[in-house]
């Protein structure tokens, strides 16, 4: 541990605590984080071996970079590339509105480190502003691998892990047990809107059934019709019938007509009718100039 | 996951060169002959199985906490670790990488007293000497020693992939598997890729059923015929060394003899 010297604490995360810290001989600075190990019967915490093995064999530029895994009595660190900060953070210190280019890098980043994960099979599981990261260049990163996982495993007792709901496609709000690339999709169109919006989420739901409702009142409640399945779904209840009430120059009033008909496509409540992060980045409002490259704030 | 193999620290980092293995080795075979290391992999191997079964672990699980066996001690000597403590942690470890859902400490360690009492007696007379919170210790020496590289990538799949190439063969599928198996009692899965041990165990099951039909779809396959034959040689050696080889009477000697840790600490 000689190795880093600790700085200042930039956040907590739901295993560990995060630090900015420097190398001492390098004098890099890195982030590192701190895994509580008080579990004497699971040893490691699996959400934090995922992390670390998920890392290990992702290495891209939209994808935060493990460099080291430290133990010591009772305590293992991790040390990751360090970022500025987190894309939450950046919404904060806004004091006029984001340059829509920055939206559009932002995006294209975002879907870039997506398509690579779903690409090696992984999914995030997990994508909110706080765990994308944002370096001074105006580079994206994907972070927080604790919930991500290989596709296609049932998961148990999701409800007992999530944080917030407000980035939860619907069909995983229904309970459905067996994911696929079609979640972070739902999420990628939320952070969309909200990048649109100087960070004003997109449907900020105070339970699963306010969640829920938020989502259909734009987007229509779905049926069987729309939907087939839907009503088969674990935690599957019925809602009022809203019909779809999407009015896109109100919700998002400063995207553009291209930027908002691919937002249209990742904000649909069936999973299987979701854009994939591949064809995203082809969508024509990547065509236009500027091109998505990254910008220096 | 089933990302790719090409771009995995799997292929990157742990195919191993012959020469390199044994170069690693020099300690031990300085005590033990080839041969006589061998076979405390065979039982160690054994023992992992054996552990995994009883704890009700898929086969993928057990193959990993293998392969994470094999891989610690390609850079370690056996005196670094002993063997029956890190035969335990490997399966711990593997259980929650694979996400088969976690296997609790203390039911590792009653399984394994009751395994070395039950299954082992004749290796282990005395009781499985090892708490909990050698595990843990030792989990984090295993985690750096992989550099931790944990995603390991299996022969089953592939064998599956081309068992349904060729047309349904069950009984070739269960041959090959099993010896899928037995490879991991040598060094293959250091040396070559999951889908060469696949092709390997699936080429000597033919010969072993006579399937002299498939000799074309062999043909077709774009492999290194070299490696492949490297990779059945060490499996028909395991077979050879088997047929002379009684390891109730033989390992305990084998164990005393093997190089140890000091009692006090092994860090
Ligand atoms: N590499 C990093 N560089 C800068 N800040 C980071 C880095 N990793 C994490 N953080 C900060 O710490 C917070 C918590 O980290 P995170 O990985 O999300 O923890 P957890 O997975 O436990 O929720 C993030 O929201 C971010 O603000």
């Amino acid at each position: 541990m000689q190795k880093y010297e600790k700085l200042e604490k930039i956040g907590e995360g739901t295993y560990g605590t995060v630090f900015k810290a420097k190398n001492r001989e390098t004098l890099e600075i890195v982030a590192m984080k701190r895994v509580r190990l008080d579990d004497d019967d699971e040893g490691v915490p699996s959400s934090a071996l995922r992390e670390i093995c998920l890392l290990k064999e992702l290495k891209h530029k939209n994808i935060v970079r493990l460099y080291d895994v430290l133990h010591s009595e009772k305590k293992l660190v991790l040390i990751f590339e360090y970022c500025e900060q987190d894309l939450k953070k950046y919404f904060d210190s806004l004091n006029c509105d984001i340059d829509m280019n920055i939206v559009k890098s932002f995006l294209y980043q975002l879907l870039r480190g997506l398509a690579f994960c779903h690409n090696n099979n992984v999914l995030h599981r997990d994508l909110k502003p706080q765990n994308l990261l944002i370096t001074r260049s105006g580079e994206l990163k994907l972070a927080d691998f604790g919930l991500a996982r290989a596709f296609g495993i049932p998961v148990k007792c999701y409800s007992a892990e999530v944080v917030t709901l407000w980035y939860r496609p619907p069909d995983v709000l229904f309970g459905a047990k067996l994911y696929t690339t079609s979640i972070d999709m739902w999420s990628a169109g939320c952070i969309f809107s909200e990048l649109a919006n100087n960070g004003r989420p997109l449907f900020p739901g105070t339970d699963v059934d306010d969640q829920l409702k938020k989502i259909f009142k734009v987007l229509g409640t779905p049926t069987e019709e729309s939907w087939p399945g839907v009503t088969q779904l674990p935690d599957y209840k019925p809602f009022p019938i809203y019909v779809p009430n999407l009015n896109l120059p109100q919700m998002v009033p400063r995207l553009n007509i291209k930027g908002r008909d691919l937002l249209q496509k990742l904000i649909v409540c069936r999973p299987s009718g979701r854009i994939s992060a591949d064809e995203a980045m082809a969508h024509p409002y990547f065509h236009d100039n500027p091109r998505p490259a990254p910008k220096t704030k | 996951m089933a990302g790719n193999f090409w771009q995995s620290s799997h292929y990157q980092q742990w195919i191993l060169d012959k020469q390199d293995l044994i170069r690693e080795r020099q300690q031990d075979l300085a005590v033990l002959s080839e041969e006589e290391y061998q076979k405390i992999f065979i039982f160690f191997s054994n023992f992992i199985q054996v552990l995994g079964e009883h704890l009700k672990l898929r086969q993928q699980v057990i193959a990993t906490a293998t392969v994470y066996f094999k891989r610690f001690y390609a850079r370690n000597s056996l005196k670094n670790i002993d063997p029956l403590l890190l035969a335990p942690t490997c399966l711990f470890l593997a259980s929650k990488v694979e996400e088969f859902g976690q296997i609790s400490n203390s039911r590792m360690i009653n399984t394994c007293q009751g395994v070395v009492k039950t299954k082992f007696g004749y290796a282990y007379p005395q009781e499985f000497p090892y708490r909990a919170n050698h595990i843990l210790e030792c989990e984090f020496y295993l985690l750096e020693n992989l550099d931790c590289c944990l995603i390991v990538y299996q022969p089953y799949r592939p064998l599956l992939q081309m068992i349904q190439d060729i047309g349904h063969e069950d009984q070739l599928l269960s041959l090959a598997w099993r010896l899928v198996n037995d490879s991991l009692r040598t060094d293959v899965c250091l040396l070559y890729a999951p889908y060469q041990i696949a092709i390997g165990c699936l080429q000597i099951a033919c010969v072993i059923q006579q399937k002299d039909g498939l000799k074309s779809w062999f043909a077709e396959l774009n492999v290194d015929i070299d490696k492949i034959q490297e990779i059945t040689r060490y499996i028909v050696n395991l077979f050879e060394l088997w047929k002379s080889y009684n390891e109730k009477t033989e390992i305990h000697s084998l164990l005393a003899k093997m190089p140890k840790a000091k009692p006090q600490s092994n860090r």
